[in-house]
């Protein structure tokens, strides 16, 4: 799976939770995701969860906290699924 | 576990000045409590036999998880878990906890009575490696035998009820990181608290409910870990509906 393609799926993920519905149509790797995209942190699990089951692999605890933006989870997921 | 030198050693210089000063701020806060605000745990006895028997019977970590309902209740479920002397004497036992920053960060006086109330302040919603940190200082406290206290829904319950269904994972994730870790779940309410405020009634009488565990799974990541929180959540809620059937 390439970035451009995780990216999309990762950001797809996120439409939801974001609350900031204007940052998220010009979002990009450096989008913060909670900063900028005002997903509620109670919802990162939710979010997580998500990532793991779109992608089939297994995130730990550890591994969420070096997530701030989106480039990091597009960059999590492509070294956790290869 | 990668906790920093720098950190290890601020924690343990946190730990002795609150301990030294132990004496004075123990007796101190709970008078506050006690006379200043009127707030009282009634009938506390069978939840301290529990929380020092579980102190006694193994060196395993030891997590308190607890209902959460208004901005002062770390420091009454410490009231209800032993007496301001015996914490004094076992300063291990006085739980470790992980307040709001901004809560409790206004005035100086709040900065000094979290740090020697061995707090280590967290922003909600703040850079995750940052509330990382807070909980690799956490864990690293309880392995070293000293009692910790979460509260398992993040916040506090805005139904006024325990919500069973709050996706929250500190929980899993300290007990994840602790082999062999115990969980102490204590319910605590006032008699008239409805709901969430910022602190309790003046005068208000404290009920304690608690059970103890340990929580298992054998799923990894942060699956395993919500499962867990999951599993502390559901007790909670069955201590809230004895409370209430209590009640009735």
């Amino acid at each position: 799976m390439g970035e451009a393609e995780v990216f999309e799926t990762v950001v797809k993920i996120l439409t939801p939770h974001a609350k900031n519905q204007a940052a998220l149509a010009g979002v990009g790797m450096d989008t913060n995701i909670l900063d900028d995209l005002k997903v509620n942190s109670a919802r990162l699990v939710d979010v997580v969860l998500a990532f793991e089951d779109a992608f089939d692999v297994e995130i730990a605890d550890e591994e969420v906290d070096n997530v701030n933006t989106v480039g990091d989870c597009v960059r999590l997921v492509i070294a956790k699924a290869s | 576990m990668q906790l920093r030198f720098l950190d290890r050693l601020a924690l343990l210089v946190q730990r002795e000045v609150g301990r030294w000063l132990g004496p004075i701020w123990i007796p101190v806060g709970a008078a506050l409590l006690r006379w200043r605000y009127g707030w009282r745990v009634v009938d506390a006895r069978a939840a301290r036999r529990e929380f020092r028997r579980l102190r006694q019977e193994s060196s395993a970590p030891l997590l308190v998880c607890a209902n959460h309902l208004t901005m002062v209740d770390s420091f009454l479920i410490a009231v209800a878990l032993a007496s301001p002397w015996w914490y004094v004497a076992h300063f291990g036992a006085l739980p470790w906890n992980t307040p709001e920053r901004d809560n409790f960060s206004r005035t100086w006086w709040l900065r000094i009575g979290t740090y020697v109330m061995k707090c280590i302040p967290v922003e909600r919603g703040g850079d995750r490696r940052e509330v990382g940190r807070v909980f690799e200082r956490f864990i690293w406290m309880l392995s070293r035998g000293d009692v910790g206290l979460i509260f398992p829904e993040g916040g506090r319950s805005r139904s006024g009820r325990v919500d069973v269904d709050a996706s929250t994972y500190g929980v899993g994730r300290v007990v994840k990181a602790l082999p062999g870790c115990r969980v102490l779940c204590v319910y605590l309410r006032g008699e008239g608290q409805n709901t969430f405020t910022d602190a309790p009634a003046r005068g208000e009488r404290f009920q304690v409910g608690f059970a103890s565990l340990e929580p298992k799974t054998e799923r990894g990541g942060m699956r395993g870990s919500l499962e867990i929180s999951k599993q502390v959540l559901a007790r909670l809620a069955a201590l809230e509906k004895d409370w209430f059937d209590a009640r009735q």
